[in-house]
This record gives C-alpha cells, structure tokens and sequence, in this order.
C-alpha cells in the first residue's frame, strides 16, 4: 500500500511539474521578449538622441553598441582585452578645431586595479573569467556638458550627482557600493587614494550583475592613474546631423590607427544586427516552448493514464483480496450502492494520500522533474557564427537571468492538484468498486 | 399460538457444473415458528449451508418458494434484497468474519449504518447488545484482541443488530475450542429464551445441537421426516401460560405477551 501511494505519488507528482515548468518556460520567453523589445526601442530612441555624436574610441572594441550593451546608456569600459591606450591633450584640441565640431569630450575610462573572478555557466560549458573588479569613468565635469550630454547616469538613488570642479568624490553603481558595503559620505580607494562617496545610482539593466562601475572627475582619473592629459575615449558632437559623416572622415583619415570612430549610423547598423540575433533567440525559445508543449501534453497524458492504470490495479488487487469482506458486508444487509461507493472513497482516499506525497515530491522535486522531463528554453543563440568571446562581459542580466528553473507551486496548482488526484482516484477506482458491488455474497463469502 | 416466520415451499436448488448437474436441495418444506431454536444437522455436503443461504437471500433457489415474515422472498429483485439481509436476518459464520480494521463496537453497528437509527440510538443499541453478549468492556477492542469466543460473541451481537426475523447461525462453534462451544451455544440458548429470537443453526456436531429445541436432518438434500427434540441449555425455563413462549425462571411478567404469569 505503502509502495503504491509512492508510486501514485510519483505520478501526481509528474502532473504538478509539468505544467508548472510549461508556466515557468513560457514566463522566460515572455520576459525574453519584453527585455528585448525594451532595449531596442531604448537603444532606437538613444540612437536617435545621439544622432550627432562621434564616438572616438582608442580601443579596438566597438564603442557603444558594440555586441551587447551591457550599462546603458555608457558604452563598454575596454578592460580585460588588450593594452589600454591613451590619446593625449592635443588631439583633442585638433578634433575640436574640425569645422563643424560642437564639442569634444573626453572620457578616461580604467579598469580598477582589483579583480574578481566569476563562473559563467553556458550551454558550451562554464567559462571562469578574472576581470576587473570595477570601471573608473573619468568624466569631464564642465556644466555645459553635464547639461546637454548625457555623459552621467541619471538614475541617482541616494546622494548628488557629480558637479562641475567636483574632486576626490565619486558616484557608484549600487552593486559596487553593496559589494564594498559603502554608503554616500563614506570613503572609498582607488588606487591608493580615498574618494568620497557623494551618490549611488542604480545601473541600467537588470538584476546583481550590471557593470559594477564609478564616476569621478576626469583629472581624478588621471592624477591617480598617472595618465595626466590622456583620455581612452572622445566623444565629439557635430553642430548638426549633415556634418557627422564629413568630421568622421576627418578624423578617420588624421588619426587611422589611435581612433577607431563610430557615427549613429554604425550604431543603426550594429543596432539591426542585435535585433536580428535577439530574433533569432526569440524564435529559438518560441519554437523549444511549443516543443515543451507538445511534450508536456504528450507526458501530462501518460502520467494521467499511468494514475489512473495504478489506481485501478491497485483497487482491483484491494478488492480482490477483500472479497470475503464484501460477502460479509452484503450478507449484513450493505447495498450494492454502499459497497461500491465504499471502495470508490478508497480509491480516493488513496489518491488523495499520493496527492500529498506527490505534492510533497513536486515541491522538493520540481526543478529537477521539470528539467528532465521538458525542453528549457534556450536562452543562447545557437548559430556558430556567435561566439561567446564577441559577447564578452557583457552577458545582459535583463536578458540571461532566466527563470526557468523557479519553478512557483502556487495553490491553484496544489488545489488542481489535489481535484486532479480525487478524479483520477475515482475514475481509477470505478471499474474495481463496480466489480465488488456486482460480488454475489454467496460466492464471496466462499472465497478464502 | 406462535406466528409462522419463516417458510419453505417445495425448495429445490441444482447447481450445473458444466454438464454435471448437482442437486443440493430437493423438495425442501420447512416451517419455523416465532421463538424457535432450530438445529441442522447432516454430513457434509448435505445441503445445509446451501439451505441456509436460501434462507438468508444469499441465493436464489432453481424451484420453490421461501416466505419470510410473510414475503416470498424469491420474488423481490435483486436490487431490493439488500433491505431484507438488513432487516429481516441475521448472520452467524463460523470464522465470525468480523472486519479485522474495526473495534467491537464498530463491527457490531455495520449493520445499522445504513438504516435511519440515529448515530446515539445505534450507539446506545450496541452496548445494550454487547452488554447481552457479555461482552462490556471491551468495546473498543479490535478482533485480533479479542480471543475467539469473544469475536463470535462481537458476530452475534452485529447479527442481532436491527432485530431481524430470524438469525441464521452456519457452524457457529466450528471454529471454538470445547469449552468455548459450550459458552456460545448457552448464550445463544439464553437470547432465544430471554429475548425470543428465532435462531436457525447449521451443524455436524450432534452434542452442539441437541442443545436446540429442535433437530432437523439433512441428507444428499432431502429434509428426513425424523425430528428429534433436544434440550435448551438453560433447562430451567417457564413458558408463558398465556402464549406459550419460553421464558427465563425467574420471569413475573410474559416478555412476548406482556401477561403476568
């Protein structure tokens, strides 16, 4: 009896997960469609914005949109790959006295001198990657930029933000200041010297695993890096749209190997190959849901049948072995309706004990029945031609934070659940009450 | 005097055993009155336990009629026969078939759960009835507690539950030791005389059955014409002057007719 009720219990219990893996698969989709639609009509609308900026970097990565963006609306920081190279001061007076050039401004961008280590877990296998701890924006802290660039983050959630002539402060990304375990006011290192704290701000994306990143005045950055005079990108704003093609050819031409420069149009272009990537995952994960689907009706099925095959045998075996009984019981004077109706609360009763085993296994068990039973939606593109290097750090939180392993039991499911095991115990449980019922007393009492 | 309460018509039973057929009864008449302690007696095979199935709705005879309280019993459906193995009989097996999972109490108001006595009046019938068997106390105990004696004592109190017509006892000491025997036969003696109930008792044992008032014999299922008269085991009994019923010794008023002796 024991066994059977385990059994019965497994069963159930294979009921429950599944179609809560089906919710919890088809909620990872949705929110892999909702994060993507998000950040390509912010990226549209901060393409839009920027229309008239030249980003100059002196790295070889991309700039911004490169890839993934990772802390919107700033670019990448070009720690962990490659020499840091600097342009110095006159450069940036020579952009600036291109004719159509509004302002230049410069940013020093470092990696922090600490690092950390993080296990990346992907379908090719888990990758453990050393990479800075942080980023130091060194920022050029003039109002006019401040006002009309949007050189800052702008989501502050304690604290100011950074002013002009601002020095020995810093604003820092809530994740840091959690990690370091900081608040506004108090006094953070970086190479070697202490900076306040005057702001913390939320990084763009979602979740724990944003870039991890502070901002601080641009003759900070280059005192304490003793990189005085160099900045790690330009940003150049041409006086109007017309002008940005003619000044990137400018700088292109005077500078082909310290710069690399990207317009709005790069950044469009990289934007449709993003939304042609995210496509591809979207399709990827629609078409392993519709598949979890099919396979989860196709097990759901099975797993009834199986219940109900369980119940029924079971009950079959009780009556059998009980057929004295019933003689005994007719002989008394019990109805053909009691007797059958006392075997169908049997079979309930017993459905409903493996309801609460099953319930039990479900709860314990999800994760590990869901994902051996269905398909996971996979949140990584499969094609080839995208390797895991060109996504670098930058593995978006908003996007890769599945959930497809949380899988919630909620008490509509635990009631179903329970409705499902009576049914199935009373349907299981028909055939065998029946069958005592229709037992001719005299017969049954016979049966040793 | 006593009102006729169960009767048999030219009962005839013949089970096919393929192309074999068996008669088990043939011509079987038989009446019982009111109050009458009657004994079976025969060898195996005799037919006894087919009878008394007859009797008890258990089965359904080839030819012939069985009247219970005035019913043919033969004609009800199936479907309406339940009422009257409630109502009308009672049961006494030899291996007591109580249900191992209930207490003596429970056993013995199965019988009562589906009539429209309310829970209090079946509980309080029960301990009368179990109090009768002699059996107080040991209300709660479960059959695999209680020695066998006591377990066939539980089985007459469920079989007496709703009062039947007539209780039909199928080797009810077969399975006690000889004292045990003794015991059981004495009390259901006792409930024929102190409570009038009509018993019907199949048995191989002669010494069992000339405790009954009456012995029938049974062979290759013909009722034999002889009739022996046994004594009841409470031998010192009074019979009511008015009706004529057996009552204890110590009786001042008829428990059937109410009469002062």
């Amino acid at each position: 009896m024991l066994l059977v009720v385990i059994a019965l219990g497994f069963s159930m219990a294979i009921m429950i997960c599944i179609p809560a893996g089906i919710v919890a698969n088809q909620e990872a989709t949705q929110n892999l469609s909702e994060n993507y639609e998000s950040m390509i009509s912010d990226m549209q609308e901060e393409i839009n914005e920027t229309a008239t900026l030249i980003e100059c970097r002196t790295s070889s990565r991309q700039g911004r949109f490169a890839g993934m963006p990772s802390g919107m609306p700033e670019g990448l920081p070009s720690f962990g790959f490659g020499q840091e190279v600097f342009v110095n001061e006159t450069v940036v007076d020579e952009i600036r006295s291109i004719e159509g050039v509004k302002d230049v401004v410069p940013f020093l961008e470092v990696s922090s001198e600490e690092t950390t280590s993080e296990t990346m877990d992907t379908p090719r296998g888990s990758f453990t990657i050393s990479r800075p701890l942080y980023t130091i924006s060194g920022v050029c802290l003039i109002s006019s930029f401040i006002d009309s660039y949007s050189i800052l983050p702008t989501n502050i959630t304690a604290g100011a933000p950074l002013h002009e002539g601002d020095s020995g402060v810093l604003l820092i990304s809530s994740n840091l200041s959690d990690y370091f375990g900081v608040e506004v006011g108090d006094k953070v290192e970086s190479y070697g010297e202490y900076f306040t704290v005057v702001g913390i701000y939320e990084p763009a994306g979602q979740g724990t695993s944003g870039t991890r990143q502070v901002y601080m005045s641009i003759s900070d950055t280059q005192i304490i890096t003793g990189n005085t005079g160099n900045s790690s990108r330009l940003d150049v704003y041409a006086e109007d749209v017309s002008d940005v093609d003619g000044i990137a050819e400018v700088i292109e031409a005077a500078y082909p190997s310290e710069l690399h420069v990207t317009t709005y149009e790069d950044r469009l272009a990289n934007l449709e190959n993003m939304q042609e990537m995210y496509q591809t995952t979207l399709e990827n994960s629609e078409s392993t849901l519709s598949q979890t689907q099919t396979t989860a009706f196709q097990e759901i099925v099975i797993a009834i049948g199986a219940t109900s095959l369980i119940a029924l045998f079971t009950m079959l075996y009780t009556v059998r072995e009980r057929t004295k009984e019933i003689g005994v019981l007719k002989a008394i004077g019990f109805s053909n309706w009691s007797v059958m109706s006392q075997f169908m609360v049997e079979g309930m009763l017993m459905s409903l004990m493996a309801a609460v085993v099953g319930v039990v296994i479900g709860i314990v068990g999800a994760p590990i029945l869901s994902s051996l039973l269905l398909p996971h939606v996979s949140l990584f593109p499969t094609q080839g031609e995208r390797q895991f290097g060109q996504w670098g750090e930058a593995t978006n939180p908003g996007i890769f934070q599945s959930e497809s392993t949380a899988i919630a039991l909620d008490p509509q499911t635990l009631l179903l659940a329970f409705g499902a095991a009576v049914l199935l115990g009373a349907f299981g449980s028909l055939y065998p009450a029946w069958k005592a019922s229709r037992t001719s007393p005299m017969e049954a009492l016979r049966h040793e | 005097m006593s009102e006729l309460v169960l009767k048999t018509e030219r009962l005839d039973k013949v089970y096919e055993l393929g192309r074999r057929k068996i008669r088990a009864l043939s011509d079987v008449n038989l009446q019982v009155k009111k109050g009458d302690f009657i004994s079976i007696m025969g060898p195996s095979g005799s037919g006894k336990t087919t009878l008394l199935n007859m009797l008890g709705c258990l089965d359904k005879p080839t030819l012939g009629k069985v009247i219970l309280e005035g019913v043919d019993i033969t004609e009800v459906p199936e479907k309406k026969l339940y009422k009257i193995r409630r109502d009308k009989v009672g049961f006494i097996f030899q291996t007591f078939n109580l249900m191992p999972y209930l207490s003596a109490i429970e056993n013995v108001e199965l019988p009562m759960e589906s009539t429209k006595k309310s829970k209090d009046e079946r509980r309080k019938r029960t301990r009368e009835l179990l109090k009768m068997v002699g059996l107080s106390g040991r209300e709660k105990h479960r059959p695999s507690r209680l020695s066998a004696g006591e377990q066939q004592r539980v089985a007459i109190a469920r079989a007496l539950a709703n009062n039947p017509a007539i209780v039909l006892a199928d080797e009810p000491t077969g399975n006690l030791d000889q004292k045990t025997k003794y015991e059981i036969i004495r009390l259901l003696g006792k409930l024929n005389i102190d409570q009038g109930t009509t018993v019907m008792m199949v048995t191989h044992d002669s010494h069992i059955a000339a405790h009954s008032e009456r012995m029938l014999f049974l062979s290759d299922g013909k009722l034999l014409a002889k009739e022996k008269k046994g004594t009841l085991v409470t031998e010192k009994m009074l019979r009511c002057p008015h009706c004529g019923q057996k009552l204890p010794e110590d009786a001042e008023y008829c428990l059937h007719c109410g009469r002062k002796l």
